[in-house]
């Protein structure tokens, strides 16, 4: 007896990892650089 | 801007007094020197490695056909390899800036070797999990304890002591200096990964590529190649805008701590 | 004297090039440990003892694939061949789906009494070639069909998912 799994969700749940871990490192890494240039500039501008 | 430049300035000169520099990787071991270099870059480098990753996944989620014996489940390939390639190649850089601390000191190197060992592990933990989701609809198990598999683990393992050794110090150059050696001893995993597929019996499937081509039939390979140009280049962007944040970041607190000294 | 970063380039070389000489060697050593599993080959040189656990990895001999049923559960016996020995095996439970005729496969167990394998577990192993179906079958059609590139597709290959 042989299994026939669907692979889909296998699929789904590997590229939505993929995904969700760029977006979200990319969101963080961009705030991260505004966030201290901002406080760069207001540290010179003291 | 421009008074952040000449901060920069300052306080890389004073980094790199009474040391002779010599060609052009010692010239942008500045930190200053790299920012104001590297600053008007990262837009352009983030949007197209943006729009690579996303042609390389929907082409290769939606329009790559399925394989003649996987089926479906190979397009798990269009991320699980870009992914691999990308913390194996994120090692080797974080090796080398290693190697540039451990013996020139320059301070660059300790900063980019800081940036990547969290995405570098990000990476890794993406192709550990697309690889666990890819194995079981085709082998029939999430994971064994193969060559291939463990040593890829093991990959793992070394980015998060890396994390952990260069914070886990109360001086940052002593973490820098632990940090940087075990980066550098772990470099004999790299081969290891690469050829554990021929040295031993694993479960994994051979090497898809050698210096004679590739196993992949065309219409699978170009979707793979441009996702994994996406994936280098999204590496890239991400390490130099948090090399970036790190060099603002330390001006500012090295400014603040002038200002305090001249209040006091 | 040398510099002192002249020094550190020195020694952090040899250093490396130190451990990963002593890596390498260990490799060697431990080589037989990290194999994953055994070839019918190596099995029939040196079997394990019976009741021994074991992994066997092979290719799925054509034409030796048997399917009983008893009760709930169904028996399957296929022979694991790496062209030069053969291990019966018999297994039962559900199967993987890229399981076949001409399909790698990898199987935990032990041998016994009888001389067969009993496996407890059956992975199937699949190539490193990749290729659209169609390419596949045109290929196999025109008789250009390497057999390194796995089981050909077609009526004859069991597990074949269309």
């Amino acid at each position: 007896m042989i299994e026939h799994l669907d692979p889909w969700p296998f699929i789904n749940g590997a590229y939505g990892i993929s995904v969700l871990f760029l977006a979200g490192t990319a969101l963080l890494t961009w705030r991260r650089l505004r966030q201290a240039a901002k406080r760069l500039a207001q540290t010179e501008a003291s | 801007m421009q008074s952040m430049h000449s901060a920069g300035e300052r306080t890389a000169r004073g980094n790199l007094s009474g040391r002779k520099q010599a060609g052009w990787l010692h010239y942008f071991a500045n930190p200053g020197r790299f920012a104001r270099f590297a600053r008007p870059i990262l837009p352009w480098l983030g949007a197209v490695s943006a729009l690579l990753v996303v042609i390389g996944i929907v082409w290769g989620y939606a329009f790559a056909p399925a394989d003649f014996q996987q089926g479906n489940a190979a397009r798990i390939m269009y991320v699980h390899v870009p992914a691999a390639w990308v913390s194996m190649s994120g090692y080797a850089m974080l090796a080398l800036c290693s190697f540039f601390s451990l013996v020139w000191r320059h301070p660059l190197a300790d900063i980019a070797a800081e940036e990547i060992g969290p995405v570098g592990a990000g990476f890794t933990f993406i192709c550990l999990v697309s690889g666990a989701l890819w194995g079981r609809p085709t082998w029939g198990t999430y994971w064994v304890w193969d060559a291939r598999l463990t040593s890829v683990l093991i990959l793992f393992f070394l980015y998060l002591g890396h994390i952990a050794l260069v914070r886990g110090f109360e001086s940052r150059e002593r973490g820098y200096r632990a940090g940087a050696i075990l980066a550098l001893a772990g470099v004999v995993n790299l081969p290891i990964i690469v050829f554990s597929v021929q040295w031993w019996n694993t479960l994994h499937q051979g090497n898809s590529f050698s210096l004679s081509g590739s196993s992949i039939y065309p219409s699978m390979l170009y979707p793979l190649l441009v996702a994994t140009l996406g994936f280098y280049l999204c590496f890239l962007t991400l390490v130099l805008a948090r090399v970036l944040a790190a060099i603002m970041e330390r001006k500012t607190s090295s400014l603040l701590l002038a200002n305090a000294e001249r209040d006091a | 004297m040398l510099k002192p970063k002249t020094r550190r380039l020195y020694m952090f070389s040899a250093l490396l090039l130190g451990f990963g000489g002593a890596t390498a060697l260990a490799l060697v050593g431990f080589s037989s440990s990290l194999t994953y599993f055994l070839s019918p080959r190596q099995v029939a040189a040196h079997a394990p003892p019976a009741g021994e656990t074991f992994r066997l990895g092979g290719i799925v001999e054509a034409g030796t694939v048997q399917t009983t049923q008893t009760g709930e559960s169904l028996t399957t016996r296929f022979d694991v061949t790496d062209g030069q020995a053969a291990v019966p095996v018999v297994y039962t439970g559900v199967l993987p789906d890229l399981f076949g005729v001409g399909q790698g496969v990898v199987t935990i167990g032990a041998l016994g009494p009888d001389g067969a394998f009993h496996a407890d577990e059956v992975l199937a192993k699949h190539g490193s070639t990749y290729m659209p179906r169609d390419v596949a079958q045109s290929l196999k059609n025109a008789g250009k069909w390497n057999p390194k590139f796995g089981p050909a597709p077609g009526p004859d290959a069991l597990g074949s998912t269309s």
